[in-house]
């Protein structure tokens, strides 16, 4: 494999490692309270380094509906139009703290294995 | 909020086209799918002020095109009542869709359409004993000096030539029971892969 072959497999895992992620942001993101779509793309953001499209974010939020982790409902905003808002249902909160207790078990462990590498630069 | 004319045009030859290739999923859920979208243009585009036709432009790209869009919500909406209705014909309909995104699909929708073929044939051939008890049933037929061939017939056609009918009136229970497991099954089988395809594919395609 030459250089340029590395760095684009490197590329596409982050592209993997950030998809695999973004279950759990939007789940962490609707963890206090309920937000609409926009709100949601915005708090991702801002507080992590996930861009996600807007063109997969709306239908993602359709399948964790479908899957029963969000419900939604429409509220009337003072923009003249009704935004649908997403919260957390019981088994989204639960599925919330099973993935981040596996993501915080994960980093860690990781956290220790990558420590030489950090002595190293 | 003010929308000038060209942008409204604009958004509602996106929601159009949209709506147009979410016909086949029921009516509340692909108007909710609209709505909120065009909830979602509207806001972006009046975040950085007034609405504009150029702003529109710009949140539609961002959106990506409503061909590819729609595709999103069909297949997940497919998969979704595959797995609720339980049906063979909506699961078949879910494993086509899949087919047509990946060669697991396509190797899952084999299986199945096997499964069910055999399934079904071997329920028919036990009904058609009954109207054709000479010639339906399951036939060992001689194909050559070391060869024989397995065949399920139905009994139209005459009784081959040195062919023997392997399970006589008992195909009428076993192809009953064989068949009836077998679209069981196959349906569990699909049932199962369509729950793996709607957990893996939870984050974005691609």
């Amino acid at each position: 494999m030459d250089i340029l072959d590395a760095q684009e497999s490197g590329d596409k895992w982050e592209v993997q490692l950030r998809k695999g992620c973004i279950e759990l942001a939007i789940l962490a993101a609707l963890w206090n309270e309920k937000l609409y779509g926009l709100e949601i793309l915005r708090r991702l953001e801002s507080d992590s380094d996930l861009i996600v499209s807007e063109g997969t974010v709306y239908p993602l939020l359709s399948r964790l509906k479908a899957l029963g982790l969000v419900r939604s409902e429409w509220v009337e905003s003072d923009a003249g139009h009704p935004r649908k808002y997403y919260a957390l249902t019981p088994a989204g909160k639960q599925r919330a703290l099973q993935m981040s207790r596996t993501w915080v078990r994960f980093s860690s462990s990781m956290d220790k294995l990558l420590a030489p590498l950090g002595k190293g630069k | 909020m003010t929308i000038p004319g060209d942008a409204e045009q604009k958004i509602e030859i996106y929601l159009g086209s949209l709506r147009a290739r979410l016909r086949s999923m029921n009516d509340e859920s692909a108007r909710d799918i609209v709505e909120e979208l065009r909830s979602h243009i509207l806001d972006k585009a009046a975040a950085s002020g007034e609405v504009t036709a150029s702003g529109v432009d710009a949140v539609l790209a961002q959106l990506g095109s409503p061909i590819e869009l729609a595709s999103e919500y069909l297949t997940d909406d497919l998969m979704m009542r595959a797995e609720v209705s339980r049906s063979p014909v909506r699961i078949l309909e879910g494993l086509f869709r899949w087919s047509s995104l990946s060669l697991a699909g396509f190797a899952v929708l084999l299986l199945s359409l096997t499964g069910y073929f055999l399934g079904v044939s071997l329920m028919l051939t036990a009904v058609l004993k009954l109207f054709h008890p000479q010639t339906a049933g399951l036939w060992v037929i001689p194909s050559g000096p070391d060869d024989v061939q397995i065949s399920l017939r139905m009994g139209f056609g005459g009784v081959p030539p040195d062919g023997h009918d392997v399970l006589g009136w008992w195909i009428v229970p076993v192809g009953q029971v064989l068949g009836c497991g077998l679209i069981v099954l196959t349906t569990r089988f699909a049932l199962w892969c369509v729950k793996q395809y709607r957990r893996a594919h939870l984050f974005p395609r691609g």
